[in-house]
């Protein structure tokens, strides 16, 4: 309650699609640019995501302080906790926001889900729906809010094309016709291919190309 | 003196201003009203994976020992005490309801659960009422006079939306055993009819505990220690659904 707005980056997408993975190849290129990310993961029936993210992310690199990546239990509804009632989210951001002012910008993480999920634009300002080949090429043009609606949509394990039957050009294809405008990229998360794309995208449309809280203040002292 | 207050407000009120309140009573009491209770098993989630809670009748005791135990005799005598404090605008008094009761509470796990689903609740009430005491409990809040603790901002809310003290208890009570028999169905412990059988052979125990709303603060009192060891396991497993 009258804390200042950190912005908030939702990730989304079926489970086993790649959002921990690119929560894993995004911090460390936020914080080269010295960003500073938060993260809330939400998980169906673990906290194992948080813990793979504190052990890589913060104990290995030292990217993000440990009490920083936030495993939340979802009750076994994983869409009804980022949209219908994201209390239990918005309640941990909150917490965030009052104690850490210094932060850039809050990543939360779906628990894995459908393809109808979205975000509350109560919880998240930006979002990214991710989903792989190995569903099949069909999966762009079911439609469905998620990947109709998200502010970005990622097509991840581009290598695994091949091996399942997978035309790219038709998920093209069907991505451009099912969103119109809005965009979306192929990714592959485990090589980073793509990545910094999508990074371009969480910098112009998110973080509107404003320098890190530390930079600025930093440039401020300086002045 | 605040119970007849409360009489008169009730007898006064025109149809127009009953059916209101009655539909608060359905907007708070609905699942569908974001408090973030789907997220909780109370504890249920443990005493599952340990089987030793494995089917309804088990499950049906479970719920009615915890509202006759805890929420029945300390979170309604809170919800009860918020109401008259709100009737009579005590801030003061209401500060000091929402800490003790906050105290009261021993599991890590449900103090935090209970404070983040009440101060969600009174957010979400702030949208769309404006109200004096509303701002001062929400501003005690935030400065951590208060914790914003369930009850306690569930009688905020009450107040404002024109609940009696009873009916109050009847929304806390009922939402609780919604939680719980949900929880039981999620886990796949029970099936929707059994939930529903469940739910309906609550009744009288919730009727009864519902009483408590009238009890002054220092009647308050909880004691289920074997589900507050249940709840602390709970807070150590890795793999669970539920925040509690």
């Amino acid at each position: 309650m009258g804390s200042r707005h950190i912005p908030r980056l939702g990730i989304g997408g079926p489970v086993g699609s790649g959002k921990t993975m690119l929560i894993e190849q995004l911090v460390p290129r936020l914080v080269a640019k010295g960003y500073r990310p938060a993260i809330i993961s939400n998980d169906v029936i673990s906290k194992e995501d948080a813990a793979r993210m504190k052990a890589g992310l913060s104990i290995e690199k030292g990217l993000v302080p440990e009490d920083l990546i936030i495993g939340l239990a979802t009750g076994g509804c994983p869409h009804t906790a980022i949209r219908e009632d994201p209390s239990m989210n918005i309640a941990v951001v909150n917490e965030i926001e009052s104690k850490h002012d210094e932060l850039d910008l809050i990543v939360i993480e779906s628990g894995g889900d459908n393809i109808t999920t979205t975000f509350s634009p109560a919880l998240a300002d930006y979002f990214i729906y991710i989903i792989d080949v190995a569903g099949g090429d069909k999966y762009p043009r079911k439609g469905g809010l998620g990947i109709t609606s998200c502010d970005l949509l990622l097509i991840n394990k581009i290598d695994l094309a091949q091996h399942v039957g997978a035309n790219l050009k038709v998920m093209e294809r069907d991505a451009k016709a099912v969103r119109g405008k809005k965009p979306f990229a192929f990714v592959n998360c485990r090589t980073g291919e793509g990545i910094d794309d999508v990074m371009k995208y969480i910098v112009h449309d998110l973080l509107f190309e404003l320098p890190p809280k530390n930079v600025s203040k930093k440039g401020r002292r300086n002045a | 003196m605040s119970q007849r207050r409360e009489s008169k407000f009730t007898r006064t009120k025109t149809k127009s201003q009953r059916e209101e309140s009655l539909l608060s009573i359905m907007q708070l009491s609905d699942s569908f009203f974001p408090a973030g209770m789907y997220t909780m098993s109370n504890g249920l989630e443990t005493l599952f994976y340990q089987n030793k809670i494995k089917n309804a009748k088990q499950l049906q005791a479970l719920v009615e020992s915890c509202i006759r135990m805890q929420i029945g005799v300390a979170d309604c005598v809170a919800l009860g005490n918020t109401i008259d404090a709100a009737n009579a605008s005590n801030i003061e008094s209401i500060i000091e309801i929402d800490q003790t009761l906050y105290a009261m509470k021993l599991v890590k796990e449900i103090r935090e659960a209970s404070v983040r689903s009440g101060v969600q609740l009174l957010n979400c009430i702030y949208a769309f009422a404006k109200n004096s005491l509303l701002n001062k409990y929400r501003r005690a809040v935030s400065t951590e006079r208060a914790t914003g603790i369930y009850p306690v901002s569930l009688g905020i809310a009450s107040n404002i939306t024109g609940i009696s003290k009873h009916s109050a208890a009847l929304i806390l009570l009922y939402s609780f055993s919604v939680s719980f028999v949900g929880a039981a169905l999620r886990l796949g412990m029970i099936d929707h009819k059994e939930g529903q059988k469940i739910i309906h052979a609550l009744k009288p125990t919730i009727a009864t505990a519902s009483k408590n709303v009238t009890k002054p603060l220092q009647a308050m009192w909880q004691f289920f220690p074997a589900l507050d060891i249940a709840q602390m396991m709970h807070e150590r497993i890795e793999n669970k659904m539920f925040v509690t």
